[in-house]
């Protein structure tokens, strides 16, 4: 029986190289490592569930049919992420979209397609009452971070969520060092305003 | 009341902050301003909030979904003769390039051709005289390969071992064990793997 790679223990590069060599697991591995971070970010950017999920197909079809253009010695995530990024900002220009569909796209016209593009919450609540504080509060930030602007969006949501660094943002993002910074000053200050109201 | 030391904190200092590592002096300062302190923990507090936001996941097709749209890349298709082409003619430079050893090549080998059909005695002496000589030098190198085996002092032994037939059938049997370990060993280094994939944390 032949034995498959310890996909685990090899680096992005790594599968990349299996990738690069027709390998479909390696391709099926590279998805299953950033389908989430990318569809997460993409969400958050667009808030629509269906249309997060076109983007994050695109993003990955994209990244994928060009594997040999990708360069080794760049962090595939950064690749990756700034595709996904691409195509969600190109989106945002074309449309603007300016509520939070914590229960459904803003586009959805029925209850049905509500429920098809909600956001779904992950299992880190552990009581009904946890539950409920959790979502207000969840809800309340994620909204905030809905009414940020795209540019901030990004910033904040690749910083403080995905957990990238000030230069790593810069190059993704193709912008100077200190805007990245200015831009993640103002989106947390911004953020703070919009929360101020829950802490009283 | 002492005054409070320094100016207040920057958005950098607050970064720094947030980090772990503020300098001393803004510590000091931090410690005993109060309305920096407030700021320093509503910016902790958002930061929290943010990496404790829900997972989020897609659809448990997607990854199928994806792969429907993929184009693996096969080595022997015509897509990568494509390829090169489009590589070829990306540029005007290129396609020059290009345009210009695919001239030196065809001209080349008109040339050649031409020549060839105008002198074919002189083709055919030049061939002659190739193979003269090439089987010259071939048979002298196997002559020097023989006499070069046939003085190792344990060829005797190995001649003299295999004079019985017994000893050849198992001389054979041993070479094709090996060569079917060989083959099993091959096939499972170059097998796909299965689609058992281990779990990498993000």
């Amino acid at each position: 029986m032949a034995s498959a790679p310890e996909w685990a223990t090899l680096t992005d590069q790594q599968v990349v190289l299996l990738a690069r060599g027709g390998r479909e697991a390696a391709y099926r591995e590279l998805i299953r490592r950033y389908e989430r971070p990318v569809f997460a970010l993409l969400f958050r950017m667009v808030r629509d569930r269906e249309l997060a999920e076109d983007l994050s197909q695109e993003t990955f079809v994209k990244a994928l049919n060009a594997i040999d253009s990708y360069r080794p010695e760049f962090k595939f995530s950064s690749w990756i992420f700034k595709i996904g990024n691409n195509a969600a900002i190109d989106h945002l220009r074309r449309r603007e979209l300016d509520t939070l569909s914590l229960d459904g796209s803003p586009h959805a016209e029925t209850p049905e397609a509500m429920q098809a593009t909600a956001l779904q919450i992950g299992a880190r609540q552990e009581s009904p009452l946890d539950t409920v504080e959790a979502k207000e509060l969840g809800g309340a930030i994620e909204a905030a971070i809905g009414r940020l602007r795209p540019e901030y969006r990004s910033c904040i949501l690749l910083r403080h969520v995905e957990g990238r660094a000030y230069e790593e943002i810069a190059e993704l993002l193709n912008l100077p060092l200190g805007t990245v910074k200015t831009y993640i000053h103002r989106a947390r200050n911004e953020l703070r305003l919009a929360l101020a109201h829950l802490k009283e | 009341m002492n005054p409070v030391p320094g100016s207040h904190l920057s958005p950098d200092d607050f970064d720094a902050w947030l980090s772990g590592a503020l300098a001393p002096d803004a510590r000091e300062h931090l410690d005993r301003c109060a309305e920096c302190r407030e700021r320093a923990d509503a910016e902790r507090e958002i930061v929290t909030l943010l990496g404790s936001l829900p997972l989020l996941s897609p659809a448990p097709d997607f990854a199928d979904r994806v792969m429907h749209a993929v184009a693996l890349p096969d080595p022997f298709s015509l897509r990568s003769l494509a390829g090169i082409r489009r590589k070829l003619l990306a540029t005007p430079k290129a396609a020059a390039f290009a345009a210009t050893v695919a001239v030196l090549l065809v001209g080349s080998m008109t040339a050649s051709i031409v020549w060839s059909l105008g002198h074919r005695e002189t083709l055919i002496a030049i061939g002659s005289w190739v193979a003269a000589e090439a089987w010259q030098v071939g048979w002298v190198a196997l002559r020097g390969v023989a006499s070069n085996l046939m003085e190792q002092p344990w060829y005797s032994a190995l001649r003299g071992s295999l004079e019985h037939p017994a000893r050849w059938g198992t001389l054979s049997a041993l070479a094709s064990l090996a060569y079917l370990l060989g083959v099993v060993a091959l096939r499972r280094l170059l097998a796909p793997p299965t689609p058992r994939v281990a779990h990498a944390n993000l």
